[in-house]
C-alpha cells in the first residue's frame, strides 16, 4: 500500500522521524517497505502490509498507529479516538435480507453541497498514492477510505427515488439470472453487465427492488454524483469478507474497496468514516448534515484473551518481566487487566484490529515490538542422530552409480500435454495432464540434447531421471517414484546400437543394489518403479559420506548455435594431446568454447591427433567466413609449431 | 577406459548436502505425496476455508471424479508436518525436501513446479532461539562460511509468531558476502496446527520453516532463471 509521509505526519505529529527512519522502524517491527519514492513532490513509502494486518493497516491512520506503537507515543491526532457524534435521521431506511452478510449499514444525508474540482491539497495527496481525482465528493469518499480503512460510496439523493420522503435501501442476494449493471473498469468506457448466480450481495433501491451495485465490490451508474448534484447520501457499511471475496474473484474484480472488506475491516468503523467524510465534505463542498441511519444488527467485539508471561517467554526464548509484557501490549491499544492468577494478563485488542484472537497473537505482538533482534541463537545439538531415509539413501546410491557410468541427471516437468489424469484447472493446454511415466520426457531430452553434443564435448546423450509419476487407480490417484535411464548415440533418434550401452547402465544399477529390477524398455529408454525396488531393500544403518560437491558458478547458455570444426595433425611421438590443446587455445581465440580430442593413432613413428573445435558467441550467430578465418589462423599456428596438418 | 563421469543435477546435489547437514543435528529426511489432499495441504495447516491460496488461480486441483476426496498438487511441503505429527507425535525433528506446484504464470523467477525445503522441530521448550541457531548452523555449512540470520515480522496461517528470515554471509569473496538476503519464511508452529496433528500445545512447542531450494540455487550457483532447472538441457546440467 502506498503511504504518503505527510499524511502520516498529520496523525503521528511532528515527532515522526524522517522517511528513512520510518522505513527502518516499520521494517524491523512491522512491515517490509518495498520502496520509498517521491511522487507529485510528496514522499511515498510502499508498505507491504501483512495479510493479518490488512484489517487495520490498509490506511494511513493504521500505519500511523503502528508507528506510534513502535515509538511508544500517543498519536497527535487520532480519528478513531472518540466515539463520533452523529445524529439520527428517519429519512433513510434499509431492508437487510441477511444480517450475517451485512452486519452493519450506515447512510448519511447531506444537503446543499456544491460539486466541483477538489482543492489542490486533496488532489496531490490522492495522486501521490496513485489515485485519480474525479470531483470533490468522490475524492472525499476515496480519501476517507485511505485515511481510516472504511470504504464509502456517495449517491446523488435527487436521482434516488423517494417514497413518502424516504430513501429506501435494500441489501439482498442477487437472484440467479438477474442482471446488474456496474461501472466500467480500467480502460473500458461501457458499463459492465453482470449476470448473477445467486451468491452475490447486492445493494438495491428497495422501493423498486432495482439493483444499484454489487455490495463491497462495485457500484453502478445509478444515482451517480455529477456536476449538478446538490444533495447526497453516503453509504458506509460492513459486508461479509467471504461473500465479498467470492463475488470479486468470480468477476475478476480487485479494487481497493473490496480488498478492505475481504480482509474484514472492523464493524466499528462505519460511524467514524461517516464523521470524517461529513467533516471533509463540509470543508470542500459545503452543505449541511441532516443525519445518519445506523443499523448494526450483528455486533462483533474482540474477545478477551488470557496471556501468560510463561507462554510469552517460552515461545520467544526471552526472559521478560510481566511489567515489560504489559507495557508492550498496552502500547498496541489493547485493554489490559491483571488476572487473579499470577503473571497472567487479560487482553482485548483495540476495535480496529480483528487479528488478535488467541494468546499466540499477543505473543507475536510482544516479540516484534520488543524486537526480534533480541532473539538469542541456541546452537543445535550435534549429538543427536537422525533416522536414515531409505529412499534418499538408495536414490543417491543409484545416482552415483549412474554418474560413474557416464550418465547425467535431469529433472523434467511433471505436466504432460496428454496422459491419463487431467487436472481440473491447468495453466496452459500443453500442461493439463500429470505424467504417468518419465519415459516420454526422457525421449524428448535425448532428442533435444543431440544438437548440443559438440558444445558438450560428448559423443552420445546419456541421461537419467528419478521422479514422481501418477497412476490412476480404482480408488483415485496414487503415485510412485520412478527411475528412467536413456541413451541416444545418433542424432536421428533411437537405433538398436543404443541398447548395449543402456544395458550396461541397467546392469550397473541392479548390481549395485544387489537386486533384480523389472525394467520396461522402449527405444533406448528404460524405466522401473523405484518405490517398488526400494521397498524390498535392506534399511541402511547410516548414510555414506557425502561426495565432493560442485562449486561451479553457472554461465547462462548462449541462445546462438555453435559451429564445430575438426583439425587433424601429425606430431612427434611423445607429444601429449594436452600440450597440443594448450597450444591451440590462443590462435583459436575466445569464440572457441571447447577443444576435445576425438581420435588418435600412431603410424611411421608419428602420432596423429584429431580435435574437434567448437565455436559459439554469446552475442550472435557465427558465420562460416568468420570461422574460416579463425581456422586459417589456427592452421598457420600449427605449422609454426612444427606440426603437420593432415 | 572408464567413461567420463556424468553430472548430477544441482537441485539433487543441494538436497543431498542439505540432508547431510541436517542429519548431523538429528533431523530426519521425511517425505509425503505430491498429489496431496485438501485436508493436509490446507485444513490441517490452519489455512481458512476461504483463503485466497486455495483459489483456482493459485492451486492445481484434481478432478472430483478422479479422486476420493478433494486433492491438489501440493502447493508447499508443509502438509508433511501435519502428516508426520499425526503419525509420530512429539517430539519430532524433520526436514522435508520436495517438489511443489503453483498455478501461476511462469517467468525467470516463477515456475509451475519447483523444490521446497520444509523443517519442523517440536519438543518441550522449543523457542525462536532454537530456530535461529539451527538456521545459522545450516547456512554456515551450506554456504561454507560464517553466516548470521535475522528475523522480521511476517505472517503465514500455520505459524504464530511468524517471521521472515534474512541471512548474511559474513566473510568471503562471493558476491553474496556482506548483504542481507531474504531466504525464507518461518515461525512457531500455530497451536491449531499442533492440535490438528494430535500434539498438545500446552506440553510442546515447535518451529517450522520453509524455503525454496531453487532460490538457494540462485545464491549458491548463480542459476537465476528457475526454468533452467527443468529444461532437461545438458548444457545446463553438465556445468555442475
Amino acid at each position: 500500500m502506498k503511504v504518503n509521509y505527510n499524511w502520516l505526519k498529520e496523525y503521528v505529529g511532528d515527532v515522526l522521524p524522517d522517511a528513512a527512519e520510518v522505513d527502518r522502524l516499520l521494517t524491523e517491527h512491522a512491515f517490509e517497505i518495498d520502496g520509498v519514492e517521491t511522487v507529485e513532490g510528496e514522499i511515498v513509502l510502499d508498505v507491504d502490509v501483512l495479510p493479518n494486518r490488512s484489517s487495520d493497516c490498509l490506511c494511513h491512520r493504521g500505519v500511523a498507529r503502528e508507528l506510534a506503537t513502535i515509538l511508544d507515543i500517543e498519536l497527535a491526532h487520532d480519528p478513531l479516538r472518540a466515539q463520533p457524534a452523529l445524529t439520527e435521521t428517519d429519512k433513510i431506511t434499509v431492508n437487510i435480507a441477511d444480517t450475517n452478510a451485512c452486519p452493519r449499514f450506515t447512510a448519511s444525508l447531506m444537503t446543499g453541497i456544491a460539486v466541483k474540482a477538489s482543492p489542490d491539497w486533496l488532489k496531490t495527496r490522492l495522486a501521490s498514492i496513485g489515485q485519480r481525482s474525479i470531483n470533490n465528493v468522490v475524492d472525499a469518499t476515496n480519501y476517507v477510505m485511505y485515511a481510516i480503512g472504511q470504504p464509502l460510496h456517495a449517491y446523488d439523493a435527487d436521482l434516488f427515488p423517494q417514497v413518502d420522503g424516504t430513501w429506501q435501501f435494500g441489501v439482498r442476494y442477487g437472484v440467479a439470472g438477474e442482471v446488474v449493471e456496474i461501472l466500467p473498469e480500467g480502460k473500458n468506457t461501457e458499463p459492465r453487465q453482470v449476470t448473477c448466480v445467486g451468491t452475490e450481495l447486492l445493494i438495491v433501491d428497495d422501493s423498486s427492488n432495482t439493483p444499484i451495485g454489487l455490495a463491497g465490490v462495485k457500484g453502478g451508474q445509478f444515482a451517480g454524483v455529477h456536476a449538478g448534484t446538490k444533495n447526497i447520501i453516503i453509504e458506509a457499511a460492513h459486508f461479509h469478507p467471504t461473500v465479498t471475496r467470492k463475488t470479486a474473484r468470480r468477476l475478476g474484480i480487485v479494487i481497493d474497496a473490496s480488498k478492505r472488506f475481504e480482509n474484514e475491516c472492523s464493524r466499528e468503523l462505519p460511524p467514524y468514516a461517516q464523521f470524517e467524510i461529513i467533516k471533509l465534505i463540509k470543508q470542500i463542498a459545503g452543505g449541511e448534515y441532516q443525519g445518519t441511519l445506523d443499523v448494526y444488527a450483528q455486533e462483533k467485539n474482540n474477545p478477551p484473551v488470557d496471556v501468560r508471561l510463561s507462554k510469552v517467554n517460552a515461545l520467544l526464548g526471552l526472559e521478560l518481566s510481566l511489567e515489560q509484557v504489559r507495557d508492550i501490549i498496552v502500547r498496541t491499544g489493547a485493554a489490559v487487566s491483571d488476572r487473579a492468577a499470577a503473571d497472567v494478563l487479560t487482553c482485548i485488542g483495540p476495535f480496529e484490529r480483528t487479528d488478535l484472537l488467541i494468546e499466540e497473537d499477543f505473543v507475536e505482538e510482544v516479540g516484534r515490538l520488543y524486537g526480534l533482534s533480541n532473539i538469542f541463537a541456541v546452537t543445535p545439538d550435534t549429538s543427536a542422530v537422525a533416522t536414515v531415509s531409505t529412499k534418499q539413501f538408495y536414490s543417491e546410491h543409484i545416482r552415483q552409480t549412474l554418474l560413474a557410468a557416464g550418465f547425467s541427471e535431469v529433472i523434467t516437468s511433471s505436466f504432460q500435454k496428454k496422459d491419463h489424469i487431467q487436472l481440473r484447472n491447468a495453466l496452459a493446454s500443453d500442461k493439463s495432464y500429470v505424467r504417468s511415466s518419465l519415459a516420454q520426457n526422457l525421449h524428448q531430452v535425448l532428442d533435444a540434447n543431440f544438437s548440443h553434443t559438440d558444445l558438450l564435448g560428448i559423443r552420445s546423450v546419456q541421461v537419467f531421471e528419478i521422479g514422481t509419476v501418477f497412476d490412476k487407480t480404482a480408488d483415485g490417484v496414487s503415485e510412485h517414484i520412478s527411475l528412467a535411464i536413456g541413451v541416444c548415440q545418433k542424432g536421428n533418434g533411437y537405433t538398436p546400437k543404443d541398447n548395449a550401452p543402456l544395458q550396461v547402465a541397467l546392469d550397473a544399477v541392479a548390481t549395485s543394489l544387489n537386486t533384480p529390477i523389472d525394467w520396461s524398455i522402449t527405444q533406448g529408454v528404460a524405466e522401473a518403479d523405484l518405490s517398488a525396488v526400494i521397498a524390498v531393500l535392506p534399511e541402511p544403518a547410516s548414510y555414506t559420506a557425502m561426495v565432493e560437491r560442485t562449486t561451479a558458478t553457472y554461465t547462462p547458455v548462449s541462445p546462438y548455435p555453435s559451429v564445430a570444426r575438426d583439425i587433424a595433425l601429425w606430431v612427434s611421438v611423445g607429444t601429449s594431446s594436452d600440450e597440443v590443446i594448450k597450444a591451440l587455445r590462443a590462435p583459436a581465440g575466445d569464440l572457441c568454447v571447447r577443444i576435445d580430442l576425438f581420435d588418435t593413432f600412431e603410424k611411421n613413428g608419428q602420432t596423429s591427433f584429431a580435435f574437434r573445435l567448437v565455436f559459439q558467441s554469446q552475442e550472435k550467430t557465427l558465420t562460416d567466413p568468420e570461422i574460416d578465418a579463425v581456422m586459417t589462423v589456427v592452421n598457420a599456428a600449427v605449422v609454426e609449431l612444427g606440426w603437420v596438418v593432415r | 577406459m572408464p567413461p567420463t563421469p556424468g553430472h548430477q543435477h544441482p537441485l539433487t546435489q543441494m538436497i543431498d548436502e542439505i540432508n547431510h547437514i541436517f542429519s548431523a543435528i538429528g533431523f530426519t529426511f521425511a517425505e509425503g505425496p505430491e498429489a496431496e489432499t485438501e485436508h493436509y495441504n490446507f485444513d490441517q495447516l490452519n489455512v481458512p476455508k476461504d483463503h485466497p491460496s486455495r483459489d483456482m488461480q493459485d492451486t492445481f486441483w484434481f478432478k472430483d471424479a478422479d479422486v476420493s476426496e478433494p486433492t491438489v498438487l501440493r502447493t508447499h511441503t508443509s502438509p508433511v508436518q501435519a502428516r508426520w505429527m499425526e503419525a509420530h507425535g512429539a517430539p519430532c525433528k524433520i526436514i522435508v525436501p520436495g517438489k511443489v506446484f503453483r498455478n501461476e504464470t511462469t517467468d525467470a523467477t516463477h515456475e509451475a513446479q519447483f523444490y521446497q525445503l520444509e523443517g519442523l522441530h517440536v519438543d518441550k521448550g522449543i523457542h525462536l532461539g532454537h530456530l535461529k541457531g539451527t538456521l545459522e548452523y545450516f547456512f554456515s555449512h551450506f554456504f561454507s562460511g560464517k553466516t548470521e540470520v535475522r528475523f522480521r515480522p511476517s505472517f503465514f496461517p500455520f505459524v504464530e509468531p511468524g517471521v521472515e528470515v534474512d541471512m548474511r554471509l559474513l566473510a568471503g569473496d562471493s558476491k553474496l558476502a556482506g548483504k542481507w538476503i531474504e531466504v525464507m519464511g518461518a515461525g512457531m508452529v500455530h497451536p491449531h496446527v499442533l492440535q490438528a496433528g494430535g500434539v498438545d500445545p500446552e506440553e510442546f512447542s515447535g518451529y517450522a520453516f520453509g524455503m525454496g531450494i531453487d532460490r538457494l540455487g540462485v545464491m549458491k550457483y548463480g542459476v537465476e532463471d528457475v526454468r533452467d532447472n527443468y529444461s532437461g538441457d545438458l548444457r545446463f546440467v553438465n556445468q555442475f
